[in-house]
Order: structure tokens, then sequence, then C-alpha cells
């Protein structure tokens, strides 16, 4: 079921530097929703530009949402302006949800603001599956949560200023060896070029791991097909249509890293 | 008051929404009510099924967008067995768009649909795609193919016959003519303009295919321009294309003469508009004092200077 529906903001506000999460009301959707899904957002209803912005849910209850975002396109920088009690065009829950393997452990990646849907997911799982839970930044003032290793929480910045130094696949190369990651899968979003190196390492070294792909959509619904990407197709499949290219918005926007070619979209 | 016919066929309203635009119907059926549409058209389908091109297939422009899907579709067969199903089961008029290389491939895909169990009360025809060479490109520019290609559908379907025109074209008016002659029962337009983008930082094109088509807002007064000498040259009616998103863009393109209009790149953003443009267009004819909605069709005032 998808709804189309008028969100009330019930708060705004910046968690780290240039950072920000938007929690607001939801009647329908939120209940329905599952960690990994997105909504397709109309920031509001002088909003000019031709398309919604699609954002993934960092957090969900019966009757509300949160979502997180850095305020750097149209879109957003008019969702920095929200007030408490401001209205939203959403449409949602869309996509298709992560899906956790109950026999392994979950290590989480989320990096930069890409870090919503991992962290909806670690919400939803961590008091009954054992997770490790990573985010990485460039800084320490873009953090919003505490390293704290004894609860497997980890950050890292790019500059270590605060947390592991490095990358998110650099901090967890370095808790991991690579013999650890038989009974562990990987859940990554997160910039581009992180995530499709978690990709070839997952592939490289046969380890389970679920991708949140990120793409310019215009419906978010499957109509427009403009939001495609190339998976390793079925060879011997003779119907060309959608076997080449699978729609982001509607076929993920969770892979598996062995289902697509690029994380580089 | 906003009943309009094409030959014997009564439509609800004028309201239509644009191929690829709207799926199948399918897609939306959670939150739209589509029985208050005057008309679906569903997206382009080809003879056999066609993967699309490559991603980047889509970018936001000012005002509108770019895109390049390269008519990814089903194919007919599996049209006629998974999407007909559901659409004879919808409470409005279904037109079908049909896309091609050849001329047999229209035919053969037209012929098909004519044989299946299905409620589409016409179909579409797209000569102008400007995203595959295969797209029937080459049948929209010339008006001796297009005539041609119309004589063929039209001597194996009495269901309505649309001819999908595009922009790119030195001159709109020969043909619309030349579908009209050959027997199209009206002419939409128009279908996208050739457009492109460039990202500075890495020089390369925006899309996979450095060109497609534009579409959105910024293409209306270019939509209004063609719909405008097509009008002043056919006889048939006119379906206007290009950039519609509120009542008072149908209104205008009524008013240039389109009888019909569809609605395109704004479902995107609102795929629940035409349900509110219908009303608004009912309570804007009753402020007017009008009749009927084919009072405004054309009803252009030109001074003579």
């Amino acid at each position: 079921m998808i709804y189309n529906e008028i969100s009330k903001v019930i708060d705004n506000k910046e968690i780290a530097e240039n950072i920000f999460e938007a929690h607001l009301s939801s009647d329908n959707l939120s209940k329905i929703a599952k960690p990994g899904q997105f909504i397709n957002i109309l920031p509001s209803s002088s909003f000019d530009k031709t398309m919604r912005r699609p954002m993934s849910l960092s957090y969900q209850d019966s009757n509300s949402f949160k979502i997180i975002y850095k305020p750097i396109g149209d879109g957003t920088r008019i969702m920095r302006s929200w007030k408490e009690g401001d209205s939203a065009d959403i449409i949602g829950p869309l996509g298709n949800a992560w899906e956790v393997s109950k026999n392994k452990e979950a290590i989480l990646l989320g990096g930069g603001v890409g870090i919503a849907p991992i962290l909806n997911l670690y919400n939803n799982i961590e008091s009954t599956h054992p997770s490790h839970l990573f985010f990485g930044a460039r800084k320490k003032e873009e953090h919003f949560i505490d390293h704290n290793p004894d609860k497997n929480i980890y950050i890292s910045t790019d500059d270590g200023s605060a947390g592991i130094k490095g990358n998110l696949f650099e901090a967890m190369k370095s808790i991991f060896d690579i013999n650890d990651f038989k009974d562990k899968s990987i859940y990554v979003c997160g910039p581009p070029m992180m995530m499709e190196a978690v990709r070839k390492f997952s592939v490289e070294h046969d380890i389970e791991c679920h991708l949140a792909l990120e793409t310019i959509m215009a419906c978010g619904i499957g109509i427009c097909q403009g939001c495609t990407v190339e998976k390793c197709s079925d060879e011997s499949s003779t119907d060309t249509y959608r076997n080449k290219y699978e729609l982001v918005c509607m076929d993920g926007p969770i892979y598996k890293a062995n289902e697509v070619k690029t994380c580089l979209l | 008051m906003l009943a309009l016919k094409i030959k014997d066929i009564t439509f609800k309203n004028p309201i239509m929404v644009a191929s690829g635009t709207y799926g199948y119907g399918n897609e939306v059926s959670d939150f739209v009510n589509l029985s208050k549409f005057g008309a679906i058209i569903t997206k382009s389908v080809t003879r056999n099924p066609r993967e699309g091109n490559p991603p980047p297939r889509i970018f936001e422009v000012s005002s509108g967008m770019l895109n390049s899907i390269g008519l990814a579709n089903l194919g007919v067969e599996k049209y006629i067995e998974e999407k007909i199903p559901y659409l004879n089961k919808i409470d409005t008029n279904i037109i079908i768009n049909i896309a091609g290389t050849r001329i047999d491939d229209y035919v053969e895909t037209l012929e098909m649909l004519e044989g299946a169990d299905s409620k589409h009360i016409g179909y579409e025809i797209n000569i102008s795609c400007p995203n595959v060479k295969e797209g029937g490109m080459q049948f929209g520019v010339s008006p001796d193919m297009t005539k041609e290609l119309t004589q063929e559908l039209r001597k194996r379907t009495d269901k309505i016959l649309i001819m999908k025109l595009s922009p790119n074209v030195t001159s709109i008016e020969e043909i619309g003519l030349a579908s009209q002659d050959g027997g199209a029962d009206a002419v939409s337009a128009i279908n996208t303009v050739m457009g492109m983008s460039v990202d500075i930082k890495t020089k390369k094109p925006r899309l996979s295919t450095i060109m497609g088509g534009l579409s959105g807002p910024c293409i209306k007064p270019v939509a209004l321009a063609n719909i405008h000498k097509l009008f002043k040259t056919l006889d048939i009616p006119i379906i206007g294309i290009g950039g519609i998103s509120n009542c008072d863009d149908v209104i205008e393109f009524m008013l240039t003469g389109s009888r019909f209009v569809e609605l395109g790149t704004i479902n995107y953003k609102y795929p629940n508009l035409v349900e509110t443009l219908v009303d608004q267009l009912q309570s804007y004819l009753e402020e007017q004092s009008i009749d009927h909605i084919k009072n405004i069709v054309g009803d252009l005032m030109i001074e003579n200077k």
C-alpha cells in the first residue's frame, strides 16, 4: 500500500554541523513502513522544481517518522526552514526493505546522511540481534553519535578528529579481520565511492552484503523508469525488459552486493 | 459540461495523462481515483521487449526535466498478458500508445492488440520519440512515411487513431496534414523537445545518450505555438501536451485549439492532479457561465491590425 498524505512538522533541528533531523507526523505510512524504505517529499506547496525529493526514513513509529538531511540542494534548503506545524506532501512508503540474515551478526555502515536507513535498521534490530554500528563523517563536528566500542558503536572521521581515523571501509577493516566476516553480514549506505569499495570487497571475499542505493528519481513508484541500476543479469533469460536494468525506486533501493554491477550511479 | 467526443467515443472530461508518465495505471491505484480521468494513455509498447537506455536516464533542469528512457517496455505479448487485465477494470477510457521501428512493427503490435480481450478505445502512435534511433522518429519527420503508416494502421482498426507529433521538425503542419490525410482521428502534440545538459565538473553529458527529450513547464510556449499552427491547418481534433501544470494552463491550451489535453511530467510531482484539475475546470465554466467546455476550444482573440 502506498499513501499520499500531508505530514506536519513536529520538530526540525540541526543535530550536527549542517546535518538536520526533521520529525514529521504521519497518518498511515509510518505504521506500515519498514526499515530501508523511503518516501518522496514535496518540501512545500510552492516548490517549483519538477521532481519530489526521495528521502530514507531514519526512524518511524505508529504516527510519525524522522528523516536526516544536509541542506545542499533546492529541496533540502526549504526543509531547513521548516517550522513546527509546517506541512509537507509525502508519498510512501516506497521501495523494498532491508532483509536481515537471522543467523549472522550485523555490521551496519552509515556514511554522512546515508546513516538514515542504517539507523532505522539498527534501532529495529539492535535489541534482538548482535549488531556493530559504524558511522562515518569527514570530521568530529559532523557526528551526532558517540564513539562507544564497548557497545559496538564506532565512529570514524576522515581527519581523525574523533573515533577511528579513515573512511568507513577502513574503520570496519580495522575492527574485523577478514576471517571475522564468515558469520556476519554487512548493511551499508553512504557516499557512492565508499559503497562501491564495500561492494567490491564483499563480492571478492564472498561476504553477504546489503546496499541501499541512491540515485536521481522522478516518480519513485516505477512509472518514469529513470532511476536505473545495471544488475548482474540472468544471461539465460530471453526477456530483455528489466533483465539488464532494474528500477532503484521499486526493485530497490536495497540490493545485495552481488546483484548489481556498480554503486556509482 | 466537460464531456467530449472523438468519433463515437465519449470522454468524461478533456484531461488525459500522457504516455510514459502514468505507467499502466496500477502503480498509483492505491491513492488515485482513476475513474476521474478523461483517459489514460499507457506507456509506449513495442512489438518486442526493450531494455531501454543505460543510466543516467533523467536529469532535472530549470522548470523541467530531460529524459532518455529509450522506450523500455515489456513488449506487446506480455503487455496483453500482464497489463490489460488490470486496465480492463478501470472505469475510464484507455488509449494504448504504440512505438516501433518499421511499419510492420506498428502493424503487428496493433493487430495483436486488436485481437486481445481488451476494452481500450484507441491508439496513440508514437512517431516522435527522440531517444532511440528506431523510436519512430524517421516517421515523425517525414510527411510521406507518416501518411503511409497512418493508412496502414487505419486499415486495421476502427478504434480511435491518434498520431503523436514531434516539435523537432521543420513543419509540424505538414506532419499533421499527413496524419489527417492518412485517416487519423486526432493528433497529439507535442512530444518532448530535443535537449541536453552537461556536468561541468566531469565534463560529461547528464544523459547516457548525450541528448534527450525535454519536458515540463519550460516547453509550454513551444507546445502552444505548435498547437496554434496545427489548429489553423487541421480539421481533426488536437490533443495538447507540453508542460501543463495547472487549470490555467489547461484553459490556455484549449483556447489555442486543443480539444483535449494530456498531463505529462507534472504527474511525477502530483500524481493526483487530474482529479483537482477536473474539479477546477468545472468551477471555471460555472463562474464564467460557459455552457460547455467545447465552447472555449480555439476561442483565441486575435486582433487584426
